[in-house]
């Protein structure tokens, strides 16, 4: 014989359907997407900086490319790394490329990496190859190198936002800036790696005062870019956090991220240099990784307010 | 003379076609590879009738056996008699059982609803729209399908359909979902789903006549005094496509775990775009701005 249904037991029966169960399954995209987002931006970013420092002033910038290049292709391969073995079939990385889809942001962002990794990579082989830098004729092709590397660099950058707010998951379908906030915060920590790098290499005050104004205009810009994807997932966000989980996260976003590494960048030896850029990082890791798990973390249930839509 | 199963495997490796490439080249090259694609047809698609569906599970079990989907274990899920409790890449349909009673129906009297889930077959996916691979493609019938050779498992196609239909398999790590029997159908057979339905609320056929069917039913529930029955899908709204597989429903969307208004996400892609290319142009201005004020260009 059974035992009577108690009170609790009842009413937990009638909480049975669908209406309060999410209707889209999120992605298993975790740790590895945020570390892609992360290099793809470390790699994009600091190409961006070195590309137009050097089309502006080829005689201080240029010095620097045996370091800033190779750098800037080893970040994309760790990139490029993260996205194949992101695939459920890592061994079918190659059917990316099978369709030219640039209706896709994946297929145009695939198509946008692989024509990046070029530049990169002759600028790279280019750099630690000093026989073949010289000439007019190479010069010219050196220019129209970093040109065109910029221009990828810049959709390579912020394809990525456009690929999550293209989805039908909760937090990522209201992100409409994160396209904008990812080209930018790569930007911010393009200008914090060549100023380290200028840094470690003795550059004289004449190339490092334009970099850290570059560098506090783009945080300036930055927290802009926050402010604004906040806004457009204020909900979700706070339905997946909490309270407590949005004031951490505000501290480690704007506080670490921006507002430290603006008084940073203006130390005059690496150490301060090097904090500033670790500081953004921590910033743009929780920028980067609170977006990824909002539709998981609403999924499973670890919600602290019923998300209205 | 025909060829018995069993002689299948006696069959000598030059009945085979030959193998013009080394197998790890052609495993690269395969998937450049392009067939003819065949005339397209009328467009074929699933209309449920949910207030027929006595919740037999018939249709399960048969896309089960047809498409030999393995068995994703057994839990009871506490939500009535749904224990597959999610389209899967395993479980390509869902019955589902909506418990109304003691006031729990708004108004309705004490009633039972079920309804067996299925893909949409949207007439424009967001999953198809998404995929990089040109795994997914629209066949012949007009159907969402997806490649199994072609699909990498990038699960973008998860994220983006609205009504939480796509997974990927842990055992292959590929995207999969109903095919709508892609191979059935060009066999001239009917859907497994349909086909096992015992009471036809799963129908079967070119879209446009299970429309027809669909609207009269409609109207004659509302006749017999169901005046709350409705079509899903069968029209494209304000922001989604009409769905090639559409449901005639008696309650809010909601109450069978369907979207009350699905969005398909392209809506805001030029927007996206608009808005990083604002963002980018900016930053790098603040740059440029900040190397020439800073005295770079010497």
């Amino acid at each position: 014989m059974t035992a009577p249904m108690n009170m609790d037991q009842t009413q937990q029966a009638t909480v049975v359907g669908y209406e309060s169960r999410p209707v889209t399954k999120p992605p298993n995209w975790h740790g590895l997407v945020t570390l892609d987002m992360v290099l793809n931006n470390l790699s994009t970013g600091l190409f961006l900086v070195a590309a137009v420092g050097e089309l502006l002033d080829p005689v201080a910038f240029r010095p620097l490319a045996p370091l800033v290049y190779p750098l800037v292709l080893l970040f994309l391969l760790g990139d490029l790394v993260c996205l194949v073995l992101d695939l459920g079939d890592p061994k079918r990385f190659h059917h990316m490329l099978r369709v030219w889809k640039p209706s896709s942001p994946m297929s145009l962002g695939t198509w946008v990496l692989s024509a990046y990794a070029v530049p990169v990579t002759l600028l790279a082989a280019g750099s630690l190859l000093p026989f073949a830098i010289g000439g007019v004729g190479l010069d010219l092709v050196r220019r129209a190198l970093l040109a065109v590397g910029a221009v990828l660099a810049v959709a390579a950058a912020a394809y990525k936002g456009v690929l999550f707010s293209t989805t039908a998951q909760r937090g990522w379908e209201e992100a409409r800036w994160m396209g904008g906030y990812l080209i930018n915060s790569a930007l911010c920590l393009g200008a914090a790696e060549m100023l380290l790098l200028a840094t470690l290499s003795g550059h004289e005050a004449a190339m490092l005062d334009p970099l850290r104004l570059a560098a506090r205009l783009l945080l300036a810009l930055n927290l802009i870019a926050i402010m604004l994807l906040a806004k457009d997932v204020r909900g979700p966000l706070s339905a997946a956090r909490g309270p407590d989980g949005i004031a951490s996260l505000a501290l480690l976003a704007i506080g670490a991220g921006v507002i430290l590494p603006f008084v940073f960048v203006g130390a005059s030896g690496p150490v301060g240099v090097a904090v500033a850029l670790g500081l953004m990082l921590v910033g743009a890791v929780a920028v980067r990784s609170a977006i990824v798990q909002m539709p998981h973390r609403l999924a499973e249930g670890r919600t602290v307010a019923r998300h209205l839509t | 003379m025909t060829t018995s199963e069993l002689e299948v495997t006696r069959r000598p490796a030059a009945a085979d076609p030959p193998r013009r490439l080394p197998i790890l080249a052609e495993r690269v090259v395969a998937p450049f590879r392009r067939g003819t694609p065949p005339d397209p047809r009328p467009a074929t698609g699933f209309y449920t009738d949910t207030t027929v569906c006595i919740g037999c599970k018939a249709c399960e079990v048969a896309c089960k056996q047809w498409n030999q989907l393995p068995a994703d274990g057994f839990a009871w899920t506490g939500n009535s008699y749904d224990n597959t409790g999610g389209l899967s890449a395993t479980s390509w349909r869902q019955v589902k059982f909506i418990e109304q009673f003691d006031g729990a129906g708004a108004g309705h009297p004490d009633r039972w609803l079920m309804m067996s889930d299925v893909c949409k077959h949207c007439v424009a996916a967001p999953c198809q729209h998404a995929c990089p691979t040109g795994a997914i493609i629209y066949n012949e019938f007009g159907n969402v399908y997806i490649q199994p050779d072609i699909c990498n498992g990038c699960a973008y196609c998860i994220a983006a359909c609205p009504f939480g239909v796509i997974t990927r398999a842990t055992i292959d790590g590929h995207a999969h979902k109903c095919t709508l029997c892609f191979d059935r159908q060009r066999d001239g057979l009917v859907p497994a789903c349909a086909k096992a339905c015992p009471t036809a609320s799963i129908q079967f056929g070119p879209v446009d006549e299970l429309l027809e069917r669909a609207r009269s039913r409609v109207e004659e529930l509302h006749r017999r005094g169901e005046t709350d029955a409705y079509l899903y899908g069968d029209r494209p709204g304000p922001t989604y496509s009409s769905l090639n597989s559409f449901y005639l429903l008696v309650d809010r969307p909601s109450v069978y775990g369907l979207p009350e208004t699905p969005v398909n996400p392209w809506l805001h892609m030029q927007g996206d775009y608009l808005r990083a290319l604002v963002s980018g142009l900016l930053s790098l201005a603040a740059l440029v701005a900040a190397l020439l004020l800073g005295g770079a260009h010497r």
